[in-house]
């Protein structure tokens, strides 16, 4: 008896793991965006202490009014859910975005994905599911436009941002100008090339070298530089911690922050990169209806005024 | 009736067969599939042309260095810690065989985060270090550090299992002759453990090597200072030069190979002389 047992409670098996395992593949090939969202949602939260996080709307929205019946998971790309590739220059105003448009648009909630721009362009590129994309970079999203990734008129430009240096309160290198900058033994963070805040910045250097300062000035600052971080916040938490002396980040997170978070530096204008933010409907989303109307409401006065709040300037 | 149950037998076995078939298959090639996708995606043209981009250059001198520094370091210290860790017995022995296994389950991210606040320049260490004008975050040895964190587990771990199960007769041997704590460990111990004492630091090698998000944390990415292979993948992934991402990903997969190759060759020996 036992020897024909065995083989059979071993196929058995075979086939449970062979269904679980065909299983787990489709399961990973569908929910492969939702993971990364559940990841990225979080990393919002902690930054500002916004009212009620109502972005992910299942785990607990005591203040909407119009719950549906059936809680269905908001992270999935269902049709009351929108999911937003976001640049990660806007994580400090994504909270108040997402509860201000659920409040709007009662049956549809926003899920977030942060990073930096060229991250998300890159996952756009390799398939992730979006229904809309906030970009930090103009090029960015015209190499995307041109690619066909975008509804057909959809692009819009969404705000504008100018770069600032930031420094931690303490000052311990005791930089009082931008040519402290290239003091010896400052240690400055910056966004690697790719991101588009990194761009900005080094274009920032050049204007400033060219104009009031020299090419010895840029040489010496960018020889500073300690690290080049893959996204805009990640430089604004080093300086932040306190771990360099200063940072290159968009305006809006100086103005963002909660007062004495940090001391800046202002950029001349004539000497500042001008960054345009576009948004626009990806023409692989499922629900292209409340990807407009997510459009609508970012461009429409109530979400002019939230970026606004946030420090990013109308376009 | 027997020709019955002989068919009946058959079957079963066929579909064993086809079960066991199907699952190793589909096993293999999950795994396998991924690497092969690698490879595909690149010219071999192409691989050599961006070898000798100076990012992936920078990159690949820099990852060496530090694993060969950090596996120096970690098998150093590492073999007397575990010696003397599997021989006696002292207060606290449980807990520190718990720290030990700690940095294996801990997400790397972790790590770097705890080695920021505590060797960083605000740091509740690194703060007095900066006194002295002493910086680690940020630095070619914060790569090391994190490295070591993160990868000294697997050879600690590996060393402190051989010891424990080496026969004591031998050293109570060589002591009885009079031979000294460190000339038993040098002469008896390390020798009769050689085997999986590599293997344990090629593992280790191989994980520091990998190492990516405490050294994005405690190091940061600067190109040619802390920008490790890993971490050039990301960058390279990211837009700069998806061509340098590529190339170096490959490069850590024929590394890795050759790591599985070291490890498979040096078990064979082992059970050769066993």
């Amino acid at each position: 008896m036992k020897e024909t047992f065995t083989p059979t409670k071993l196929a058995l098996i075979g086939m449970i793991c062979c269904l679980l395992f065909v299983s787990a593949l489709f399961a990973g090939c569908t929910q492969s965006t939702t993971t990364s969202l559940a990841t990225a949602t979080p990393t919002a939260a902690p930054v500002t202490p916004a009212p009620t996080p109502v972005v992910v709307a299942t785990t607990a929205a005591p203040t909407t009014v119009a719950t549906t019946a059936t809680p269905k998971p908001s992270f999935t790309p269902s049709e009351n859910n929108i999911v937003v590739y976001t640049a990660a220059s806007l994580t400090g105003a994504s909270n108040t975005i997402g509860s201000s448009f659920n409040k709007a648009y009662p049956s549809t909630t926003v899920s977030f994905d942060l990073d930096g721009t060229q991250a998300l362009k890159t996952q756009i590129e390799n398939g992730a599911y979006a229904d809309n994309f906030i970009s930090a970079s103009n090029s960015y999203t015209n190499t995307l436009n041109n690619e066909g990734y975008f509804v057909a008129g959809s692009v819009q430009p969404l705000a504008t941002n100018y770069i600032i240096v930031i420094l931690p309160p303490a000052n311990t290198a005791n930089i009082q100008s931008l040519a402290d900058l290239a003091k010896p033994g400052v240690k400055i963070a910056m966004e690697q090339k790719a991101v588009p805040a990194g761009t900005a910045s080094l274009a920032v250097i050049a204007n400033l070298a060219n104009d009031t300062l020299s090419q010895s000035w840029a040489n010496a600052t960018m020889s500073n530089v300690v690290t080049y971080e893959t996204s805009e916040p990640a430089v604004a938490a080093k300086v932040a911690l306190g771990e360099v002396d200063a940072g290159f980040v968009y305006q809006s997170t100086a103005t963002a922050a909660p007062s004495g978070t940090y001391t800046t530096l202002t950029i001349p204008q004539k000497d500042n990169y001008l960054q345009t933010y576009t948004i626009a409907v990806l023409k692989g989303s499922k629900n292209q209806a409340a990807a407009a109307e997510f459009e609508q409401f970012m461009l429409s006065s109530a979400g002019q005024q939230i970026l606004a709040q946030y420090g990013f300037s109308a376009p | 009736m027997i020709p019955d149950r002989f068919r009946l037998r058959n079957y079963r076995q066929k579909v064993t067969y086809l079960a066991a078939g199907i699952l190793i298959a589909a096993v293999t090639l999950y795994l396998a599939l991924p690497i092969v996708a690698l490879f595909l995606r690149m010219t071999p043209g192409l691989f050599f042309a961006t070898l000798n981009n100076p990012d992936v250059v920078s990159a690949l001198w820099l990852s060496l260095f530090t694993t060969c520094i950090t596996l120096t370091i970690v098998v150093l210290v590492g073999t007397p810690f575990a010696y003397f860790h599997s021989r006696y017995s002292y207060p606290g022995k449980m807990i520190v065989d718990t720290l030990i296994d700690l940095p294996l389950v801990l997400p790397p991210a972790v790590a770097g985060v705890a080695l920021l606040v505590l060797w960083g320049r605000v740091g509740i260490l690194g703060m007095y270090l900066n006194m002295y004008g002493i910086t680690i975050a940020f630095t070619t040895l914060a790569v090391i550090m994190a490295q070591i964190f993160v990868a000294s587990p697997f050879y600690l771990r590996q060393a402190k299992s051989l010891f424990e199960q080496l026969d004591p007769a031998y050293e109570q041997t060589a002591r009885t002759l009079g031979a000294s704590s460190l000339r038993i460990l040098t002469r008896v111990t390390v020798p009769m453990t050689a085997g999986g004492l590599i293997s344990g630091a090629v593992m280790t090698f191989g994980r520091a090597l990998g190492e990516f998000g405490a050294t994005i944390m405690f190091a940061g990415n600067l190109p040619g200072v802390t920008q490790t292979m890993p971490l050039a993948v990301y960058v390279g992934m990211e837009g700069t030069n998806i061509n340098v991402g590529l190339t170096i990903s490959i490069l850590l997969v024929i590394i890795s190979f050759g790591i599985m190759i070291a490890v498979r060759l040096i078990q064979r020996q082992e059970a050769k002389h066993a």
